[in-house]
């Protein structure tokens, strides 16, 4: 922490950050639209709906 | 309900409490008269009482085997009863001081009930309180109908639950007799807050253990904001809560930041404890309770894996728009600006995503108030969150910062969006859970949902004219150019809205208390129909409910 | 790929985990980190001075009735707020602030500036009943502070705890804590030249709540009311020097 100057961690958290965010938000829409994704998502949003209030075994 | 847990988890039960009664007494002897030491008595009460609910049932015989094919909702069930404890209590206290702002003699000229240290016991009481417990009680009962698996142990849901009330009871109590940190939303002092780490710490492992017995495949998006709930809190619990005790035996630390650190860690800590406990925890009770009341799937499942990540990413840059014109460097401002205005959308996808699926359902929004508590959640939800971002850009923050607009922002979103969620979702889990058709009065939830509108309604309303024409006035210039109203003249301006504020609060926490009666008569009517079905009667009132989760 | 990746971490609940706590954290690291080495180019203040145990003790009273939930410490660069309060808070102003108590609501106001602003008399009236002096004022009355004797006998811990986190007591000051405190509520004693000598001329060495006979809870919180705005001098030099530069 004592040699990194401040500039130099503005710098980081101005340039990195940017890009960080970029990719980050390109990955999350990604996964979230991509094809074979499609059965376990439908999947998962009507398994809540079922009204067996039981443990599987 | 003791019975329900087997002769080794009441072991357990009984040693740990033995250990926590040993460190309450330890505490109460070393205090030297210091604050502590009345801490210390409440932990060893609270620890003695408890003992002897496990000893009362130490000698029932071992629960049968087909437990393990049911879900285990006893935690739930207690947890939402002293939710809904919390609610009352916290509320009452939050009338209470908004009437002190109003008539400031209010009081009993005593130091425990100055406007001060009433003012934490509420917003601890309701957030942590009302909203905590009501985030354990749905987490345990969604967390196991999501992963199709019974929670591992019973001893745990336990330990966090009543653990997690040890530390709301030290803190609360702790306001009244002038122990705090001063950060707002984290005031309580080291011993608590290290306690707290060990509650969350078994939360978080339940949450573990009961992913890793899961029997579905995927993991329902609700218990994905459950779990950055647990995980993000104790994060941001840990990092700004660093201080230095003056002495183990004593209540009194030094926070280990200070100044422009200690502000900037505070308010990261401040807004993210609204991102994360009442954000995404309250998502995650939504994503769960909407659906299934509404026996509609959410509209995009998609669009609520985005919002997800969207909001568990944006947030934590947007702490630093509490801390505008200040001695705060420009860039970190400039940079929770924008962050803070970029949240909006996933927010909006979220709040848009709820009422989506309500579409083509409106019919049933008309007719049950339940739902439409949830209805209306989602709304205010949009709503503060769109507020919260234009807020946070600068000119419009240099207006409403310090000022009554704040408390207008924070109780749209607290009262409408946190408070209407947890109670639809209440209405809809507590028949659920005591094995009813419906809730004892159906009509008792109407007369709650519209108090509790108005409540809100007026509330907010009174909030916004007084933050605004507070704003104004302080920056109001004359012709000769200075200043044209003294302070006191903005604070005389504000008398009516204070009064009118009191009122909207009345409003709600009578909604509150028709709640409870509401919640509590379901319970009692389920045990008498248990009564009536012949189950054992000459049974203790508490032990009572096991036998019911039993049959 | 992507999509491998991602159903392998979330298979993985651990994997899921690890995400969010990385994504989460990242963005409060980005913004926080720079501020830990912000004393680089924060402003210089040669005169700045500590609390002294009495005005440290006032401040935990401040703290204790919640005093931050009605009034800020934190003037904002806003002229309005300026010409109000004073020249605008400095960050340097805080730094020995352990918490920093900038606050949040102005329902009551901003009290950076406050220190010599009004009397003792004054101040001790005003929290023992507000509105004996300011008739339209909601501050709650604070009868207490003048009825309970000031705790003293753990000054000493107060600031070894103080020099933990960084703030430069010495050990004499550590040492004479409890003396120092008794010393500066009772002028023209031995011990309130030492607290002068050990914290400089400029301190406050006065019988604040008017009785200097007893110790009082009122003393501390005055103390540390009086002197708030008044640990350096470098505010009112930076707006001096702003001045003269428009001229």
């Amino acid at each position: 922490m004592m040699d990194v100057d401040h500039d130099t961690l503005v710098a980081l958290s101005k340039s990195w950050g940017l890009f960080y965010l970029i990719a980050f938000s390109a990955a999350v829409v990604i996964y979230a639209l991509w094809p074979s994704n499609r059965k376990r998502f439908t999947h998962a949003k009507m398994s809540i709906l079922d009204n067996d209030d039981k443990p599987l075994e | 309900m003791v019975s329900q847990l087997t002769i080794s988890e009441r072991q357990y039960a009984l040693a740990t409490l033995l250990l926590l009664g040993l460190g309450g007494l330890a505490m109460a002897a070393m205090g030297r008269g210091d604050p502590i030491a009345v801490h210390g008595y409440i932990v060893l009460i609270f620890a003695i009482g408890l003992s002897f609910v496990v000893m009362a049932g130490y000698y029932a015989p071992e629960p049968d085997k087909t437990r393990l094919s049911r879900y285990y909702d006893d935690p739930t069930k207690v947890g939402i009863v002293l939710s809904i404890a919390w609610a009352v209590v916290g509320m009452f206290v939050g009338v209470w001081v908004a009437a002190l702002l109003a008539w400031p003699d209010l009081t009993f000229d005593q130091a425990w009930s100055s406007f001060g240290r009433l003012r934490p016991v509420h917003t601890s009481g309701v957030i942590f309180g009302f909203g905590g417990n009501a985030l354990i009680a749905t987490s345990f009962h969604v967390l196991q109908r999501t992963t199709r698996a019974r929670m591992p142990g019973q001893f745990a849901p336990w330990f966090v639950l009543l653990g997690y009330n040890l530390f709301c009871v030290v803190a609360a109590s702790g306001y009244l007799i002038g122990v705090t940190q001063s950060k707002e939303y984290a005031e309580p002092e080291w011993y608590a807050d290290i306690w707290l780490v060990v509650v969350w710490v078994s939360y978080f492992l339940i949450y573990l253990r009961t992913l890793a017995r899961r029997k579905e495949p995927h993991i329902y998006v609700a218990n994905w904001y459950y779990m950055a709930f647990i995980l993000v809190v104790a994060v941001l619990h840990i990092v700004n809560n660093l201080a230095v005790p003056i002495a183990w035996n004593a209540a009194k630390s030094y926070s280990l930041f200070s100044g422009v650190q200690d502000a900037m860690t505070q308010w990261w800590y401040g807004h993210n404890a609204v991102a994360f406990f009442l954000t995404a925890g309250f998502l995650g009770m939504m994503y769960y309770y909407l659906p299934k009341r509404a026996g509609r799937p959410i509209f995009s499942y998609r669009l609520s894996i985005i919002s997800f990540w969207g909001i568990t990413f944006l947030y934590m840059w947007a702490g630093s728009h509490h801390l505008h014109y200040t001695a705060l460097p420009q860039w970190v401002q400039t940079l929770g600006m924008t962050f803070s205005i970029v949240l909006l959308v996933p927010s909006w996808a979220s709040a848009g995503n709820a009422l989506a699926t309500l579409n083509g359902a409106w019919h049933k929004v008309r007719d049950d108030a339940t739902l439409r508590f949830m209805m209306v959640a989602a709304v205010f939800y949009g709503l503060s969150t769109f507020e919260g971002s234009f807020m946070a850009i600068r000119p419009v923050n240099a207006l409403s910062h310090y000022t009554d607009w704040t408390v207008g922002h924070v109780h749209a979103g607290a009262l409408g969006w946190v408070a209407m969620i947890t109670f639809g979702s209440f209405y809809a889990l507590v028949p659920w859970m005591w094995k009813r058709e419906t809730m004892y009065s159906p009509k008792l939830i109407e007369v709650h949902f519209w108090l509790a509108l108005a409540g809100t309604i007026v509330y907010v309303f009174a909030m916004w004219n007084s933050g605004i024409i507070q704003g104004l006035m302080w920056r109001t210039y004359n012709e000769s150019g200075s200043l044209t109203y003294s302070f006191i003249d903005s604070l005389v301006a504000m008398h009516p809205y204070y009064i009118a504020r009191a009122f909207g609060g009345l409003l709600f926490l009578l909604g509150a208390l028709v709640a409870a009666y509401n919640v509590w008569m379901t319970i009692r009517q389920s045990r008498m129909d248990a009564i009536d079905a012949g189950e054992d009667a000459d049974i203790p009132l508490f032990a009572r409910d096991a036998v019911q989760a039993g049959e | 790929m992507k999509e491998f990746f991602h159903r392998k971490i979330e298979r993985n609940a651990i994997g899921f985990v690890v995400a969010i706590v990385a994504v989460a954290s990242i963005g409060g690291f980005i913004e926080i980190a720079p501020l830990f080495t912000i004393h680089e180019t924060v402003e210089e203040a040669p005169d700045m001075r500590t609390y002294t145990p009495l005005e440290l003790a006032g401040r935990n009273i401040y703290i204790r009735e919640g005093c931050y939930a009605c009034h800020s410490q934190m003037i904002r660069t806003l002229r309005d707020e300026v010409e109000r309060y004073g020249p605008y808070s400095l960050a340097v102003e805080s730094k020995y602030d352990h918490p920093m108590l900038w606050g949040s609501k102005r329902t009551g106001p901003d009290l950076a500036r406050l220190g010599e602003k009004y009397s003792d008399a004054w101040h001790v009236a005003h929290l023992i009943n507000p509105r004996d002096v300011v008739p339209e004022s909601v501050m709650p009355k604070y009868g207490w502070l003048m009825r309970n004797e000031l705790r003293i006998d753990d000054l000493g811990e107060h600031l070894v705890a103080q020099q933990a986190v960084g703030v430069p007591y010495t050990s004499e000051m550590v040492d004479n804590a409890v003396q120092d405190a008794r010393g500066q509520a009772a002028p023209d004693t031995d011990a309130a030249s030492a607290v002068a000598e050990r914290y400089g001329e400029a301190t406050h060495v006065r019988a604040f709540d008017g009785d200097p006979s007893r110790l009082t809870e009122m003393d501390a919180l005055v103390a540390y009311l009086q002197i708030l705005g008044k640990l350096t001098d470098k505010a009112n030099q930076q707006a001096a020097a702003v001045e003269v530069e428009e001229q």
